[in-house]
């Protein structure tokens, strides 16, 4: 078969041997080798590190001279008091971020894309990235601060309003409200840019039969913007899902305190704590293994669900 | 906007519904505004305030008796500083080993070898499922990267959302007739990587280079997990202790000062401290990102429409 040389490395070349083609490409696994070894390195070595789980780790035994126990980190765990607090602080956290997390994104990059004064919209768009661009610690400090009942701005509001100062770093009830709005306020508008890459792409012939038709804006938005960030938005959607076990651990450790644990307890922030602070590798590493576990599964099966209802997947 | 440009062509006017619509939406949008800058605003003229106003919590709209005290204060926080040239060593030498690695995996992807879906593969599972923070931890430590300055350029090197939006945008805007042509002239993958996809590649450089270098300048985390000995602690761990301990407890500091005054000027001055040590610390990300705007929104746009 005769190749010619523009070919030699795109599209047709399945009948060239496999010995030929990885001689010929061999500087293509050369650029991909740093980014590999990272992944193994760092990603696929530390599976090897999860049989810890089902061992009674002990540091100077290593990893395979310690003695297997099967399940009974397991078990100790699911009859642990701790339990049912855990796993409804983690679940109810991340439910309610993605039941607010989820839309409020759609609908800013719907509306964004409906402001007329293109410097307007220019500078909209920039400002609602800036909070992006701001550190967890940072975001959770100027929480504490605003936040405080004597002197924090929200507190003075309060009062200003006839109410009584409330003490939302403390009490455990606010944890949620404060975890997921400041959460809003940090990547809402960051989250935009996906929905705004696809509106931008949307033919404009479309808005033209429409306008033609007689749609007002709102019916233009129902049939024809939702329509083309829908798939989108599923795929985030899957996405998420997979994270309901999970959460953002490092935001959660910053925003706990004493007195607010039993509702900012979650498994990641449990699993540093003991984990690391009290060096109970073996049980928290089956505690992060459930937790990967389910988040695995909820993945896979959002995922196929999504494939029959919409025929929208990630894979 | 193009639907406007429609409008006028078709000398289709507005109807009710469309205004009260653009009414709502410009409404929304000023609310929004005040919403974001809002609180960020407030930082800003509290770092110029005199302490005293600020913990009586009078500044609202302004700076009130306006000072520098907060930022003298800091000038002299030895720890902070360190911090900071600790986090700019960890950014700029991290980001620039994230960019080049991501940029060469980035590339190889793009390529048709044997083996792309094992690689590909490896790449995505990742996504999905991990070791979880202890074996990591465990692994780290035997690998000598616990407390090691070492761990801050490698952990995280490569995003797989990054290097899927690198690989589109190198699909999508390298036409592959110039690897044709270039092959045709006797290039190799390495010249044509470095001599021609690279230098057309400079937008997605750019936005690899500000998603990673913000995402190690703001990194909690690693600092916290993998870290012990203060003189290598990165910026955000120093500043965690300054936003979190100085006020609350001063009493916990009691011992540390000899003279009460001293003490008791501290904490008056934490909270000025406090929003001074935040815009030291931000203000770099914020103005780069204001600088590389345009250049970046575009270049991710490009890089996600197929992602």
């Amino acid at each position: 078969m005769k190749t010619n040389s523009a070919a030699r490395s795109t599209g047709s070349s399945h009948r060239i041997p496999i010995t030929t083609r990885l001689k010929r490409d061999w500087q293509v696994y050369v650029l991909l080798l740093p980014g590999i070894l990272y992944f193994i390195i760092f990603h696929y070595i530390p599976l090897y590190g999860i049989q810890i789980a089902f061992k009674d780790f002990k540091v100077s035994q290593g990893i395979m001279g310690s003695p297997w126990i099967g399940f009974e980190n397991f078990t100790t765990f699911f009859n642990s008091y701790l339990f049912g607090r855990l796993i409804s602080n983690t679940l109810l956290l991340n439910l309610f971020d993605l039941l607010w997390g989820f839309p409020i994104p759609i609908i800013l990059a719907l509306m964004l894309n409906r402001i007329r004064q293109e410097r307007f919209k220019k500078f909209t768009q920039t400002v609602i990235y800036i909070p992006h661009f701001i550190s967890t610690v940072v975001m959770a400090g100027m929480l504490y601060i605003f936040l405080s009942p004597s002197s924090g701005i929200i507190n003075r509001l309060i009062q200003f309003l006839g109410g009584d100062s409330i003490y939302f770093m403390a009490e455990a009830g606010w944890f949620r409200t404060v975890y997921i709005a400041s959460g809003i306020w940090q990547s809402a508008g960051w989250n935009t840019i996906l929905y705004i890459a696809a509106l931008t792409s949307v033919d404009t012939e479309l808005y033209e039969a429409a306008t033609l038709d007689g749609a007002n804006i709102l019916q233009k938005i129902r049939h024809i913007d939702l329509p083309s960030v829908l798939p989108i938005a599923v795929m985030m959607l899957i996405l998420n899902c997979g994270k309901i076990m999970g959460g953002d651990t490092q935001k959660a450790l910053l925003l706990q305190t004493s007195s607010n644990l039993t509702n900012s307890e979650i498994i990641g922030t449990y699993v540093y704590t003991v984990g690391l602070g009290q060096a109970k590798y073996s049980y928290t590493a089956a505690i992060g293994l459930f937790q990967n576990v389910i988040g695995f599964i909820m993945i896979m099966t959002v995922n196929s669900v999504s494939k029959k209802l919409s025929s929208v997947g990630l894979f | 906007m193009k639907e406007e440009a429609v409008n006028r062509k078709n000398r289709v006017k507005d109807t009710t519904a469309d205004r009260i619509f653009y009414a709502v939406n410009g409404v929304f949008w000023v609310i929004m505004l005040f919403i974001v800058l809002y609180p960020l605003y407030v930082v800003i003229i509290s770092s110029f305030s005199d302490p005293s106003a600020v913990t009586r919590g009078d500044v609202i709209w302004h700076p009130v008796d306006a000072s520098l005290v907060g930022y003298k204060a800091i000038i002299k926080y030895s720890s902070l500083w360190r911090g900071y040239a600790n986090s700019i060593v960890y950014t700029v030498g991290g980001t620039m080993l994230s960019v080049a690695v991501t940029m060469a995996m980035a590339y190889g992807l793009t390529r048709n070898f044997v083996g792309k879906g094992v690689v590909n593969f490896i790449v995505v599972f990742t996504m999905f499922f991990s070791g979880g923070l202890i074996p990591t931890f465990l692994w780290m430590r035997d690998m000598g990267l616990y407390d090691s300055p070492a761990i801050m350029f490698v952990m995280g090197m490569v995003s797989v959302w990054n290097l899927m939006v690198a690989r589109t945008y190198i699909q999508t805007s390298i036409p592959n007739e110039l690897y044709e042509a270039a092959s045709i002239d006797g290039a190799n993958h390495f010249q044509y990587f470095f001599k021609i996809v690279l230098p057309l590649s400079a937008t997605i450089v750019a936005v690899l280079s500000v998603y990673y270098g913000v995402g190690k300048w703001n990194d909690y985390y690693t600092g916290l997990v993998y870290m012990k000995t203060k003189a290598i602690m990165p910026l955000q761990t120093i500043l965690r202790q300054i936003l979190a301990t100085l006020t609350n407890n001063a009493s916990d500091f009691a011992e540390m000062y000899d003279d009460m005054a001293v003490l008791e000027e501290r904490t008056r001055i934490a909270n000025v401290v406090k929003y001074c040590s935040i815009i030291v610390s931000t203000v770099p990300m914020v103005i780069l990102y204001l600088l590389m705007q345009k250049y970046f929104v575009k270049g991710v746009m490009i890089g996600s429409v197929k992602g």
